[in-house]
């Protein structure tokens, strides 16, 4: 990261069909969701190669097919958006009262898990998107209410793709975030009031699902385009 | 009494002794051919390792000095007070004269009586240094900063701070008398690179400062820091408003400082 980089976190930065130019959640649910487009399946298959490489432990990367590797950029892109919206809220100190500590306590962990497996993918990880929270992050209730909804994602989308994870490592891993993201839920879900663990099973929810919602909220933007080659109009 | 049995008679035991000495040996004898159910997991394989590396939870790092922006996505106009019966200030744009995503800096927010959401923000106007609010939806993503630009038109000098400390100095061209840099609160608009024009150097930034001479300059006359084909006169009172920077000062400055930076020139 160069140090300009280092200085500008941009708090907000998601986007589904137009929302999404960099193509970055498109990308990631075309690999998980085996998408035959021809564009993406060239991805997949230039991709997965490098993403092989691109894995920290040897062990891992011998060991994981390319649909693992999606499916972690899967997870990697839904971790974005967590991360972004605790992040932003933390930053606008908006979120008080019993909320106050949940930005900065959950923020943290969902943090972490981008680092993690950022970290695993190395070069092979999607971009990160950008966000709009269209003020979510700056009101009470609806900061509750979305982070009830995010954390049952998550919880929902990991357990969805756990069956389909070829490697035992990562498998572990999606577990071992799976039932954080499972207790970020329950405690989100009691802290507004509803039943923590309504049924004896959860079921999991498949990519069509978690794109629709992800994609309802409209919280996935393009960038914006704040540098430009035009020739300058300033003064001189 | 009960009347104990012919077996018990002859060993001298109860029926209840003689039942659990049977249970005993049905189960140690169960137990010679499978495993119990503590022992079961003995004969399991060692869970696998993660693939990833855990890191701690990464707590957000903090900034004595934390500037916000936020795009400008519908059209809209600011506003006295927030409320959408409150005087106009000036109408917002979505994008600037080059092009770029409009940005503002966000001062502050607050509710009006529906409850609806409305942010302070410094507006790229004349006169300048102006204010307004503007309501939440209309803007898009925010951004934060920890750096900001002190433009010294005394010193002609730049400096650029980071969480309040300085990291950049470099000598500026500014203004001529009759074309003064004008003074006040500001911020980087955007950021522009390999356009065709040696006169702005490599490298040149929008602020959201205007002339307040130059009214009708292309663009609308707003100030912008950039690099020059004339260094020599560097530093000195020499352009129409805008700030001239040696190339390689430019170049070192668009290394460390991000769009959105507030920007003082005093």
């Amino acid at each position: 990261m160069s140090a300009k980089e280092h200085e500008t976190e941009a708090m907000s930065e998601l986007t589904l069909g137009k929302l999404d130019r960099d193509g970055a959640i498109r990308e990631a649910v075309a690999h998980v969701s085996g998408d035959t487009r021809a564009r993406f399946l060239g991805k997949a298959v230039v991709g997965g190669a490098a993403l092989l490489g691109a894995l920290t432990a040897p062990s891992v990367a011998a060991a994981t097919a390319a649909s693992d590797v999606a499916i972690l950029n899967y997870a990697l892109t839904l971790e974005y958006l967590q991360a972004a919206f605790y992040t932003e809220a933390e930053r606008l100190g908006a979120i008080g009262g019993n909320l106050k500590q949940i930005p900065r306590q959950l923020g943290a962990v969902e943090r972490a898990h981008v680092a993690a497996i950022k970290a695993a993918l190395g070069r092979a990880a999607v971009r990160r998107p950008a966000f709009d929270f269209h003020g979510v992050t700056e009101d009470q209730t609806k900061f509750l209410k979305t982070a009830v909804a995010f954390e049952d994602l998550g919880a929902a989308a990991y357990k969805a793709q756990a069956a389909r994870i070829k490697s035992a490592a990562i498998l572990a891993a999606a577990i071992s975030i799976h039932s954080v993201e499972a207790r970020h839920a329950a405690w989100m879900r009691f802290l507004a009031g509803v039943t923590p663990a309504a049924s004896a099973f959860d079921q999991g929810k498949p990519i069509s699902e978690v794109k629709a919602i992800v994609a309802s909220t409209h919280f996935v933007v393009a960038n914006p385009k704040i540098a430009s080659r035009t020739n300058p109009k300033y003064k001189g | 009494m009960a009347p104990r049995s012919t077996f018990a008679r002859a060993f001298g035991v109860s029926a209840g002794a003689v039942a659990a000495a049977l249970i005993v040996l049905f189960v140690s004898s169960r137990a010679s051919s499978s495993p119990s159910a503590l022992e079961a997991p003995q004969h399991l394989p060692a869970p696998p390792a993660s693939a990833l590396r855990m890191p701690r939870p990464v707590a957000l790092r903090r900034f004595a000095v934390v500037a916000y922006w936020a795009s400008v996505r519908s059209a809209v106009s600011g506003r006295a007070w927030p409320s959408s019966r409150a005087e106009i200030v000036a109408p917002l744009a979505t994008t600037t004269p080059e092009g770029t995503t409009n940005i503002v800096l966000v001062l502050g927010r607050a509710r009006d009586r529906a409850g609806r959401l409305w942010i302070h923000v410094r507006l790229p106007v004349m006169p300048n240094d102006r204010t307004a609010w503007v309501p939440r939806s209309a803007l898009g993503v925010y951004g934060a900063v920890h750096t900001h630009l002190i433009i010294d038109l005394e010193r002609l000098t730049a400096t650029l701070l980071r969480n309040g400390s300085p990291i950049f100095r470099a000598p500026v061209g500014v203004g001529r008398p009759e074309w003064p840099t004008p003074k006040g609160n500001f911020y980087i608009r955007d950021e522009l690179a390999r356009y065709r024009s040696a006169f702005y150097g490599p490298l040149a930034f929008g602020t959201s400062a205007r002339s307040s001479v130059l009214t009708d300059w292309p663009g609308g006359g707003f100030i912008g820091l950039h690099g020059t084909d004339e260094p020599q006169l560097v530093p000195g009172h020499i352009s129409h408003g805008c700030v001239r920077f040696r190339n390689r000062d430019i170049l070192e400055l668009g290394r460390l400082m991000q769009v959105g930076t507030p920007v003082t020139i005093r």
